[in-house]
């Protein structure tokens, strides 16, 4: 068994990387798969799944999107690791909501195990938990470890922590912490050496969910978080979640252009934004080829001068 | 004339009960000039006092112009939903005393997405009307009972509706909406969930004109997910899933006109044919060619960042097939539309479901016997 940095066995878990990290955000699988061993984990990553359907087969095709996210939990079962972890905030809103309805329901784990066994997928007993990459490292060994990996610090980048929203609600299902008043970005910024920039906004909708269908209303949710976030003193926002680092980095443009349509004053946007995983890279000393900030369409390069200054 | 503030609680109180020092903020709304102060109230109350009551006592001892809404006081009439630290409660449902006991000075502040009328009394004349625009009664056009009999609904066609029918029009849900705050005019979870209410009533006969309009512009696929309205409401109706319900319904019924559930079918046809979301195709797949076309400028820039994989060859995953295999036997199964929702409330819901509810072939007593508590046993 391989090591982390500090001699302490590292950690399995099944790894489910989600869509966007496939494609899109590949940055984030990148700079997740490089810190991994850094913060004690070992990644284990599943091949036969799917999209878990990102709250779209829930809401259009909810006993698919039941059988769907069956299938992943069932092959990360079979994996032996007793946790699998996610990147995503909807992939584990998603994960867990059905881990939920299998592990609470007798005969619906039944009926579900059948149809899995019906097309050569081994069952599932119930026995996996889902956790988001967040969960394993803001406490515990993981948090002790990412305070040793993040040598080179942050230098006290001001930093905005922007949860979205299914990593808190509903927290019936997710639980880590309070959604109201989460913790877990702040404690991993500090433990970067970054200062944390507070602001309401955090806890709110990105409104990526209904950019496409809904764009104009998606905008001005888009809108609070980054603009309390400049207002805050932010050099950077990072987030857990790569739908709303799309909504927020991807298009911020447009809510540029948008704002200057309605205010012709406004002044840009040029916020950074960063997946967890590369922020904490930076303080790691990840390879630039290996953070990729270079696939962000806001540029990071304030945030890395500000480093080396 | 409000009365001085006496130093002992025990007119509300009776001799039994401790007391303790309770503080909280208030925001003052004047509704002749919109001016607006948080100011510190601090009384003795006992401890088992709940928000609402702490309100009561310092209107009737430290300030009579307090304004605020009650009627019940026990959760059912949904008077008095109000913010507490900016997250929407009833203030008949949230107990003092641990919030004492960690000594934190809670803010009050009238609910959000509603005007403010004074105080913490906001105006529900939106909210109303949104529920009206829900037609929120039966539209009989289910088959008539025989001539002097009941019609009966099973048991398991009230499960469908059996959270939506718990709510109790607070408006706690609504006050934290983060679609409404950037759309006024989306009808919304409490509505929308009413509107589920009735769309699963097997007695309503107008299920898919009802659909129909709720999928308006400012309807179901207006909801952003943010999961607020299940996080705050206090009688576990959840509005979210009742809104998904809804769409699964829509989609049921072939009702797919709307971008949103172009959208949502998107993601089934990547899940049955790639295993993964075909991305790039999400586009034009939700928006049209057309829309697309204009876009093409923003997409370019994406495209540049590598926001914007190729779609061929496609990133099929492996053993797609089983997923392809899934589909077709949940189709045959048959738990389409809020069905689908609804197998899933057993374990998901903040409400118990017991089998045997409502079950009238299960009596407690025999007619003609003495009854009997079963949890505490024989009677002395």
């Amino acid at each position: 068994m391989s090591a982390a940095t500090n001699g302490t066995a590292l950690r399995k878990v099944a790894y489910y990387k989600g869509c966007l990290a496939s494609l899109s955000a590949k940055e984030l699988d990148t700079s997740t798969r490089a810190l991994a061993p850094k913060v004690g984990l070992e990644l284990d990553e599943l091949e036969s799944v799917t999209c878990c359907g990102a709250g779209d087969i829930h809401e259009a095709e909810p006993d698919y999107y039941l059988h769907l996210n069956a299938r992943i939990l069932a092959y990360g079962e079979a994996t032996g690791s007793d946790t699998l972890m996610t990147v995503c905030n909807v992939c584990t809103l998603n994960l867990r909501q059905a881990n939920h309805m299998l592990q609470n329901d007798e005969a619906l784990l039944a009926r579900v195990n059948a149809n899995l066994e019906a097309v050569g997928v081994p069952p599932y007993s119930g026995a996996i938990e889902v956790k988001h990459l967040l969960w394993l490292i803001a406490e515990g060994e993981g948090y002790e470890l990412l305070k040793q990996a993040a040598h080179k610090g942050l230098k006290g980048l001001r930093v905005a922590p922007f949860y979205g929203c299914q990593i808190l609600r509903p927290s019936k299902l997710l639980g880590f912490e309070d959604p109201d008043r989460p913790w877990s970005l702040e404690a991993i910024i500090e433990a970067c050496g970054g200062e944390v920039v507070d602001y309401p906004a955090k806890i709110k909708c990105c409104g990526f969910p209904i950019i496409q269908a809904r764009e104009e209303t998606a905008l001005r949710e888009l809108m609070q978080p980054i603009a309390q976030a400049r207002d805050a003193g932010a050099d950077a926002m990072v987030t857990p979640c790569p739908l709303c680092h799309l909504s927020l980095d991807a298009w911020q443009s447009k809510l540029n252009a948008s704002e200057r349509r309605e205010n012709p004053r406004h002044e840009d946007f040029h916020m950074p934004i960063l997946h967890l995983s590369q922020l904490i890279g930076v303080a790691a000393g990840l390879e630039a080829s290996e953070l990729k900030f270079k696939r962000h369409v806001v540029s990071v390069k304030p945030v890395l001068e500000k480093l080396e200054a | 004339m409000p009365s001085e503030p006496t130093a002992a609680a025990a007119s509300t109180n009776g001799a039994l009960s401790p007391t303790m020092d309770v503080a909280v903020k208030i925001w003052r709304v004047d509704p002749e000039t919109g001016e607006r102060a948080l100011k510190t109230y601090e009384v003795e109350a006992p401890e088992w006092v709940t928000l609402l009551d702490v309100l009561d006592i310092i209107k009737d001892r430290v300030d009579g112009t307090l304004a605020y809404r009650k009627s019940c006081r026990m959760m059912i009439c949904g008077s008095c939903g109000m913010r507490m630290d900016g997250a929407a409660v009833l203030a008949c449902k949230t107990r003092m005393a641990d919030i004492v006991a960690a000594g934190h000075v809670p803010v009050i502040s009238p609910m959000g997405n509603l005007p403010i009328v004074k105080d913490l009394v906001v105006d529900m004349g939106p909210f109303w009307s949104k529920m009206r625009a829900m037609k929120p009664w039966l539209q009989p056009g289910y088959e008539e009972p025989p001539e002097g009999k009941e019609y009966h609904v099973s048991q398991e066609r009230m499960n469908v509706i059996h959270k939506e029918a718990l709510c109790i029009n607070c408006g706690c849900c609504v006050s934290e909406c983060n679609s409404m705050e950037s759309d006024p005019d989306f009808l919304g979870p409490a509505a929308l969930a009413k509107g589920m209410r009735f769309v699963g009533d097997a007695r309503d006969g107008a299920d898919v004109e009802r659909l129909e309009e709720y999928n308006s512009e400012h309807g179901i696929w207006d909801c952003t997910r943010c999961y607020f309205c299940n996080e705050r409401c206090p009688k576990g109706v959840d509005p979210r899933d009742a809104i998904a319900k809804l769409g699964a319904e829509s989609i049921k019924h072939g009702i797919d006109r709307d971008m949103g559930a172009k959208h949502a079918k998107w993601f089934v046809k990547s899940a049955e044919t790639t295993g993964w979301l075909r991305e790039t195709e999400l586009v034009p797949k939700t928006q049209g060619v057309v829309s697309s076309i204009m876009q093409i400028k923003f997409a370019m820039g994406l495209a540049r960042r590598g926001k914007v994989p190729p779609p061929f060859p496609p990133h099929v995953a492996a053993d797609v097939k089983e997923a392809r295999a899934l589909r077709d036997i949940v189709q045959q199964q048959g738990r389409e539309g809020a069905l689908g929702h609804v197998q899933g409330e057993r374990a998901l819901s903040y409400i118990e479901h017991h089998t045997t509810a409502g079950n009238r072939h299960a009596p407690e007593i025999t007619p003609g016997e003495e009854p009997v508590n079963r949890d505490v046993g024989e009677r002395p």
